[in-house]
């Protein structure tokens, strides 16, 4: 779908909205077939597409909205406008290649895909199993698809009779082994997950690396999961390559590049000369090599400021910048932005670090520092199967149920990579606790505890008198159904059977 | 807000599938698992994959309830519904 790019103003925009389908008047000459048109205000972040249906030559006396007063050129018919979720300009491709600078009226592609749903994993099931589930409902047993599929082995060896009586049995077994109605499933969890618990405390509270880089294991990485920190103490992605670059090394190589966000402050010494206002950027060959940097990428870099005027030399490797304007705060002010530029990554990726998986033996590359969103978006990256440690960063990106399933691996990989065993399922109650509201909320006074709709529940666990007093304020009512409030009234607590009311028939018909 | 991406949420190995129940269909749904509506477990409107989901099946109201398929370690799959919450996270 050809399509182009431009930049206007808002005030434009919105008035085209409001008028849309509409004549829009522009000042350059735009061929035939455009379809569609990206409209940005700050030459970086594109947050309008526009929908055309038609490119005429201008007439003086049409009654399209002008673009500008002068040098107007062509009318678009506009459909309609749509506001995007920004979309940055390196997204773009002209040819095959990507956009790197913004220009006006350019004809670009922008690609995309078609959202489809993942295939039900249900139909990906053998027809066996699906015989065997279909088999036990018939017969009131609930067959869960692993169990199924351990039942579909032995089959072929067994008489129909004898199948038949392991089925009966395996019902059996599966409603002896249900958890009963009205159990305390929480406080086992918490015991369960908190005794193996305490063995990690005196065991680690101290990081082990992998190579040059850092991760918090053990019960500080816990107490961060459950806690929902909006960042983690040390943000981590691992990031997969589509298998046809698994295995190359030079591609790898430089989609490390392509991560790692390099600032002038990581390749080179900044010398501030008062006296003639001058900043001297001086290269260390060995970073820049380190970093896979090199000199016009420097310049690239320093070209994309405002308000400096850069000399460079030919035949020696500074760079020498001057403020525009001469005074000694922007002088500074220009020292601490050089400090922070980017020459090139994605903004919070510190490092990475690509490594063999000895059990696939493809390379596989570990971040330091977290971008879920712009790291999903290069090209040569598997998307399916990158992911980062931030939780928080995950539900914002892949969804709530995403960032249940981040909750439930991590804290699985961090019980189990300290010789712990925890059983699943309290990991994954905790896990649904945490996401059931639609958000990630911690455990704890801000999140699950503290928001029970008990106001004797929520005062007896912490801040005893702002919840007391706010009850009374308002006017809270408490219909005594949880635990803690009916202990501290002194009645059954609503737990085994407790929860049960009997009634006594005296008299049958 | 339109989101304009070569990634598809929905394929994420993290993401679990995703359908939308019908109308039709969501009494029957509630009665079978005996629950009301609003005491569901919820996933707001602004949630990547209901945007994703909204791509496919147009606009979906507030209410409407999700199935979704998890796989699970335990018993093979799961089957768990939330209901589209108005609510708006940052």
């Amino acid at each position: 779908m050809p399509s182009i790019i431009f930049k206007d103003t808002k005030k434009n925009i919105e008035a085209i909205a409001k008028k849309a389908p509409v004549a829009y008047a522009v000042d350059a000459d735009i061929k035939p077939g455009i379809t569609e048109a990206y409209v940005t205000f700050d030459k970086k972040m594109f947050t309008y597409r526009l929908r055309i249906s038609a490119v005429d030559e201008y007439k003086e006396e049409s009654s399209a909205i002008p673009k500008k007063k002068t040098g107007l050129k062509s009318t678009l018919t506009v459909e309609s406008v749509e506001s995007l979720d920004p979309v940055p300009i390196s997204q773009f491709r002209k040819g095959k290649k990507k956009l790197v600078e913004f220009k006006d009226f350019e004809e670009v592609e922008l690609p995309k895909i078609k959202v489809v749903e993942k295939a039900t994993y249900l139909d990906t099931l053998s027809d066996e199993v699906k015989e065997i589930i279909a088999f036990a409902h018939k017969k009131k047993i609930e067959l869960s698809v692993s169990l199924a599929e351990e039942l579909a082995r032995y089959r072929g060896s067994m008489k129909e009779k004898q199948f038949e009586e392991l089925l009966s049995r395996v019902g059996k077994d599966l409603e002896s082994k249900r958890i009963d109605p009205f159990e305390a499933v929480g406080i086992i969890a918490a015991q369960s997950i908190g005794e193996p618990g305490t063995q990690m405390t005196m065991r680690t509270f101290h990081f082990a690396g992998v190579r040059e880089m850092n991760v918090t294991l053990g019960l500080p990485r816990l107490i961060e999961i459950v806690d929902a920190r909006r960042i983690p103490s040390t943000p981590s992605m691992t990031v997969y390559l589509k298998p046809e670059f698994e295995n190359s090394e030079d591609i790898v190589m430089n989609v490390v590049k392509e991560l790692e966000n390099t600032t002038v402050i990581d390749v080179a010494d900044i010398v501030t000369d008062i006296t003639q206002m001058l900043l001297t950027i001086k290269p260390d060959q060995a970073k820049m090599s380190e970093r896979l940097v090199n000199h016009s990428d420097l310049l690239d870099a320093l070209a994309k400021m405002k308000g400096i005027t850069v000399i460079s030399d030919a035949d020696s490797k500074d760079i020498a910048v001057k403020p525009q304007q001469e005074s000694f705060k922007r002088l500074y002010q220009i020292q601490e932005q050089l400090k922070t530029l980017t020459i090139k990554g994605v903004p919070g990726i510190k490092r990475a670090i690509a490594r063999v998986d000895q059990a696939t033996k493809s390379w596989v590359l570990y971040t330091q520092g977290s971008n879920l969103k712009e790291v999903l978006e290069i090209d040569e990256i598997d998307a399916n199967r990158t992911f980062t440690n931030d939780i928080i960063e995950i539900a914002q990106v892949l969804g709530i149920e995403a960032a249940r399933n981040a909750i439930y691996e991590e804290s699985l990989r961090t019980l189990s990579e300290q010789g712990l065993e925890v059983d699943q399922r309290h990991l994954m109650l905790v896990a649904d606790m945490m996401t059931f509201g639609g958000s990630v909320r911690a455990v704890g006074r801000q999140g699950i505890s503290g928001r029970k709709s008990s106001v004797l529940a929520r005062a007896a666990f912490e801040i005893t008198t702002k919840h007391l007093l706010r009850a009374g304020l308002l006017g809270e009512v408490d219909p005594l159904t949880g635990v803690a409030e009916n202990i501290i009234v002194g009645q059954p607590i609503t737990l085994g059977t407790g929860a049960v009311n009997l009634v006594y028939r005296a008299f049958s018909k | 807000m339109k989101k304009v991406g070569k990634f598809n949420v929905l394929q994420h190995d993290l993401v679990p599938e995703h359908h939308v129940v019908p109308k039709k269909d969501e009494d029957k749904v509630l009665s079978e698992i005996g629950i009301a509506r609003d005491l569901l477990p919820k996933i707001s409107r602004s949630d990547p994959a209901i945007k994703a989901l909204e791509e496919i099946h147009g606009p979906l109201e507030s209410g409407t309830i999700i199935k979704i398929i998890r796989k699970s370690p335990t018993v093979g799959y799961s089957v768990y519904y939330r209901a589209i919450s108005s609510e708006v996270f940052k």
